[in-house]
């Protein structure tokens, strides 16, 4: 998986190796490392491969570190701009703050999608993405952060049906965590916390490891093999409109 | 364009451009304000024919990626910020047309579908920040014509009302609509105008 270092994709990593997967923290930075160092300790099987998603040799190269180990049976992107809790005026969006969300996110996905097909079985591929209510809703601070999650739900729709018939699903999360990009955006929006808490039904963000991550390990695990091209929302109830 | 619209009895000025960039797509509009004065709606309708071509991802190279996702994504975004450089003052309205294609997803099209979706969520993004400034933004959804690009059906089922629309007799007026008073209350919103076959939610 890709941005495993922090906040969703940690927790989704850490789940992951205590359902028993090996996991391949694909990420540009030593907190990668700091992932396989917890899940190793915690008795899981784990490996960091350094990885910038908009780079397809490194996905290639992550793809072929899982082929040497277990193989790929599931590949998440869950990376992100390092630039996804800035916020911005729409009309303010400049070059490079655009490139680095597209190259990211929609082009990392690209990437793995391309590195990780040869790879993934025929009949149980998995293959799953990141979005956000920023992408299905519109954002009131992020732009850029809600186009590009925005993008990868018609990614997965058309990757779901073009893979279909090879057996690998593709399917998408819409997660509410308290991660690190939260923490800065609620210091940026003092009254964010507040106005998101009024919101949520169950009460509270969710905790990657405890509240996200067992959405993501479902969607991988044999249970969700008739699920394909779907978002499931996973966030105490704040968004119910689909 | 602008000739036939003139033989139908309107005013046009035909502005050409890439609109690559935000330079260049401000430069278009400022063209066109300078012949027709104040911008009061921007529809975006560009749909390059390329990106309708059906092609797995796995055989797609970087230069289409780019070519038929990223590359419409940063026209959308340049006409949205040169039009908002215009309206913030006036208000104003907003229509990019996001193909049906976007809601149901296609193979052979992750690259255009990834860029209508993500259009649509920019135009929600345009919405909740530019409402502030008189600033409606929308999204129309017609079907776009999958068959003829090679692309595979989704087997959706066929129109309720018979048949596919025809641009100028069904979609323009929804268009119109919104552009006009009737539209003043609605932002963020996709009107799907395609005879009844997409009906979420």
């Amino acid at each position: 998986m890709t941005g495993a270092g922090r906040g969703v994709g940690r927790g989704i990593a850490l789940a992951c190796a205590a359902a028993g997967a090996d996991v391949i923290v694909a990420s540009p930075g030593e907190n990668g490392a700091e992932t396989v160092a917890e899940i190793e300790q915690r008795g899981g099987s784990a490996a960091w491969v350094r990885c910038d998603v908009t780079r397809g040799d490194d996905v290639r190269a992550v793809m072929a570190a899982a082929r040497g180990r277990r193989g790929v049976h599931v590949v998440v992107h869950n990376a992100t701009s390092r630039r996804s809790s800035e916020p911005t005026r729409l009309e303010d969006l400049d070059g490079a703050a655009w490139e680095d969300h597209a190259a990211v996110s929609l082009r990392g996905a690209y990437h793995c999608a391309r590195a990780g097909l040869p790879a993934l079985p025929r009949d149980g591929g998995r293959f799953i993405l990141m979005t956000s209510p920023a992408g299905m809703e519109g954002s009131t601070m992020l732009p850029a952060y809600g186009i590009v999650k925005g993008g990868l739900r018609g990614f997965a729709k058309s990757l779901a049906r073009e893979w279909a018939p090879l057996g690998v699903t593709v399917n998408v999360v819409s997660p509410l965590a308290e991660t690190p990009a939260m923490i800065a955006a609620a210091e940026q929006d003092p009254g964010l916390r507040p106005r998101l808490a009024r919101r949520i039904p169950l009460g509270r963000m969710g905790d990657p490891e405890h509240d996200i991550a067992p959405a993501v390990v479902f969607l991988a695990g044999d249970g969700a093999r008739y699920i394909t091209g779907q978002t499931l929302v996973v966030d105490g109830g704040r968004f119910m409109l689909l | 364009m602008a000739d036939a619209v003139r033989r139908g009895g309107g005013t046009a000025v035909g502005v050409t451009s890439q609109l690559g960039s935000r330079a260049e797509a401000e430069q278009a509009l400022a063209e066109a304000t300078g012949a027709l004065g104040p911008l009061d709606v921007v529809v975006h309708a560009l749909v390059d024919p390329a990106a309708l071509v059906a092609a797995p991802l796995t055989e797609t190279d970087e230069a289409s990626w780019d070519a038929r996702c990223e590359a419409a994504l940063r026209t959308a975004l340049a006409c949205a910020q040169a039009s908002f450089v215009q309206l913030r003052d006036r208000g104003g309205r907003l229509v990019f047309v996001t193909p049906t294609v976007g809601l149901t997803g296609a193979a052979g099209l992750v690259p255009y579908v990834t860029a209508v979706e993500g259009i649509r969520a920019l135009v929600k993004s345009a919405a909740r920040q530019w409402g502030r400034h008189g600033i409606t933004a929308n999204c129309v959804a017609p079907p776009v014509a999958l068959v003829a690009a090679g692309a595979e059906d989704p087997g959706i089922e066929a129109p309720a009302l018979g048949r596919p629309p025809a641009t100028r007799r069904d979609v323009a007026p929804v268009v119109a609509m919104l552009a006009g008073d009737p539209g003043h209350f609605v932002t963020g919103s996709t009107v799907t105008v395609d005879g009844g076959v997409v009906m979420a939610p």
